[in-house]
């Protein structure tokens, strides 16, 4: 048997302004429920990360946190140990964007150096982005889903060659309003819809767990959850279409 | 201690003749549009009345703040409430001379608000006023408040988060501008954005409101640094920034006053923060020269600020009403409803913040063992986060549905209510739905 499953959820209080740690009890539960030992390590900045993660997750934060983020996740160094040790890395928002080589931060837009596991780079764009957000993804198994969540952001992301990216946009603004969402490198997988984006998305969630754990997952009906998939999908779809 | 007295009287600007005529005939035409709207069953009409009279006079706010002798009272929650007990306190210190205060006690706090409860007070020389965060520096500018209260500055709208810090710029600028003729400041010393948002103020009355929500709180707003905390003290190590020594606290259920009388408040409304909001309100009440007892019985006499906390028979069944606007609110206000079910009300338009990712903030594992109705347009957001929580739940997405669907159970078990026949069943809900709430029970 194999050793329990390690959700870390980083930084929560530098990292965690839009309930980002809701990703982190969506993956505990759905591990739990499916009878899979699990368990939930927080970090805060001081504290040693542990290197022996199977998932660490990254949030939202404000400009001053992603770069006391960077600084303690660089001295620290575990992260990245347990990522080359077979761990996945699931960022959101301004977690995403630290991942990158590099971000900008303030109203000079200093640049500052990421944690450089994405080959993308964020500038700030023209608006800041604030709003649903639907895009399409294609899972491994070639299956396309809608992802639905909330973005907020005044950095947009451009995409290098090593990264590719997570999904297309159908409504909303993504990475730089060109269409893409998020980005994928190896293990690693940024996104911009905060928060609970994998509460309001279990295939996406499932995918994470999947990949960590190198292996399928047996299905997890949870019907609420996929109402307000539902639900969501259609509100952001009849907002569009009423402008 | 303030030299202040109740006893001195302000003269509310007179305005010349041409001001004056113009700002008659909005405060005229308000009042018109105000009585259309309660004919018409659409509330107080207190906001449409201040729409109507800073649209035909803009200048309405600036001129109605006129000469008075102003206390002002802002911050992310609580405002409501601590204003209603710092008027309540100035009332009963004023006795027979009550008719002299003016207060916007229906919460309508932006400029058109005030202004409105303003225009229906015109020799009221005593204001006082909730204030709106986006409003503070207009307020510190043209009613050159005598008092300031800043309670607490959370995030509150997680779409306009990113504005917080800029607010915060915006009192600091404000507070600079109006240097010694700028308000005495009576601030929150536990919450570290307000104290470095009240850092310019000539005069600060610090008090320690011994308040728990730090979640939003983890960097030096100065300088960025992680902020530390020691024995319930915090601290920045990045710079001068620190937790400083006050005047006015909060210790347990009693406040400590600063000659070291400590007092029971006794409130009749519940929990602690409103402790912490009462010791805020007492020490603005001393700044204006209302004395300690009168300023407490003052305050015992508030019992349901602009319907918060109110119990109301709404489709069959009694309920209390809680407001909870944002993380720090539902921390407040989960462990004051103890009934069984209790009623949950989410909405996500304008004035509750479009993203209801904060569901993931609040502690709502605390409700384990006990069922919940999820109602409102985010009922659905609610039901996956309670599902995750493994809290017993179920969905009625409208809420009159919601609050009949009590009674209907109630009906079928009578007197089943945990031993309390008939206890008024808690509904929390955000702002939306809250004013929805208040408007069928007839409370505004
Ligand atoms: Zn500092």
């Amino acid at each position: 048997m194999s050793a329990p499953v390690e959700i870390v959820l980083v930084y929560q209080s530098l990292l965690g302004i839009y309930g980002d740690r809701g990703n982190a009890m969506v993956l505990l539960k759905r591990l739990q429920w499916r009878g899979i030992e699990a368990s939930l390590t927080m970090v805060e900045p001081g504290d040693r990360v542990p290197p022996s993660g199977t998932v660490y997750l990254l949030g939202g934060g404000e400009d001053a946190a992603q770069v006391s983020a960077v600084r303690a996740l660089q001295a620290d160094g575990n992260l990245f140990r347990g990522l080359e040790a077979g761990a996945v890395l699931f960022a959101v928002c301004a977690g995403y964007q630290i991942c990158g080589s590099t971000f900008t931060i303030g109203e000079r837009d200093e640049v500052i150096e990421g944690l450089g596991l994405l080959d993308v780079e964020t500038r700030r764009g023209p608006e800041r982005a604030v709003g649903e957000i639907l895009t399409r993804w294609t899972a491994p198994d070639g299956r396309e889903h809608l992802l639905t969540g909330f973005e907020n952001h005044g950095g947009f992301t451009r995409l290098g060659p090593d990264a590719k990216p997570l999904a297309t946009v159908e409504i909303g603004i993504g990475n730089a309003g060109d269409g893409t969402e998020g980005a994928v490198q190896d293990r690693v997988i940024g996104t911009y819809p905060h928060g609970p984006v994998l509460a309001r998305n279990a295939a996406l969630a499932d995918h994470v767990l999947s990949l960590a754990l190198g292996r399928e997952l047996e299905p997890l009906p949870r019907p609420e959850v996929d109402e307000l998939h539902r639900q969501r999908v259609d509100f952001v779809r009849k907002q569009a279409a009423r402008r | 201690m303030s030299a202040a007295t109740l006893a001195r009287r302000a003269a509310p600007a007179t305005l010349r003749l041409p001001d004056r005529l113009r700002l008659g005939a909005a405060v005229a035409a308000g009042n018109l549009a105000a009585v259309g709207s309660r004919l018409a069953n659409r509330g107080s009409g207190a906001s449409i009345r201040g729409q109507v009279l800073t649209r035909l006079a803009p200048d309405a706010f600036k001129l109605l703040l006129r000469g008075r002798r102003i206390a002002s009272v802002s911050g992310t929650n609580g405002k409501t409430t601590t204003t209603h007990l710092l008027a309540a306190a100035v009332r009963y210190g004023l006795g027979a001379d009550a008719a002299r205060l003016v207060t916007n006690a229906d919460g309508a706090n932006l400029h058109y608000g005030i202004a409105s409860a303003l225009s229906q007070a015109r020799s009221a020389d005593i204001a006082v006023l909730e204030t709106d965060e986006r409003v503070v520096s207009d307020m510190i500018a043209f009613g050159q408040p005598e008092v300031l209260v800043l309670l607490n500055f959370s995030r509150d709208q997680l779409d306009r988060n990113h504005e917080i810090k800029s607010l915060g710029r915006s009192w600091r600028a404000a507070l600079q501008r109006a240097g010694h003729d700028g308000p005495t400041v009576v601030a929150n010393a536990s919450d570290p954005l307000v104290v470095w948002s009240a850092g310019t103020a000539a005069k600060v009355v610090w008090v320690d409101t011994a308040t728990s929500w730090t979640a939003d709180a983890a960097l030096c707003p100065a300088c960025g640094t992680v902020l530390t905390t020691t024995d319930g003290r915090w601290d920045c190590p990045g710079c001068d920034l620190t937790q400083p020594a006050a005047s006015w606290m909060v210790d347990g259920h009693s406040i400590v006053t600063p000659h070291h009388h400590r007092v029971t408040p006794e409130l009749r409304v519940p929990g602690a923060f409103n402790v912490s909001n009462a010791a805020c309100a007492l020490a603005a009440a001393t700044e204006l020269g209302v004395g300690l007892d009168a300023a407490l019985h003052g305050m015992r006499t508030v019992t349901a600020p602009a319907g918060r906390f109110a119990t109301a028979t709404l489709c069959g069944t009694t309920a209390r009403l809680l407001l909870a606007k944002n993380p720090a609110g539902w921390a407040e206000a989960l462990p004051l409803a103890a009934s069984d079910p209790v009623i949950l009300a989410i909405d996500a338009i304008a004035a509750d913040g479009k993203d209801v990712s904060w569901l993931w903030d609040v502690d709502y594992e605390q409700l384990q063992g006990r069922r919940v109705i999820a109602t409102g347009p985010r009922a659905q957001d609610l039901a996956v986060r309670l599902g995750y929580a493994e809290v017993e739940h179920r969905v009625v997405p409208d809420l009159a549905a919601a609050l009949a669907a009590v009674h209907h159970e109630r009906e079928s078990r009578p007197g089943m209510d945990g031993g309390v026949p008939q206890a008024p069943v808690d509904l929390i809900a955000t702002y939306t739905p809250f004013q929805k709430l208040l408007k069928m029970a007839g409370l505004r």
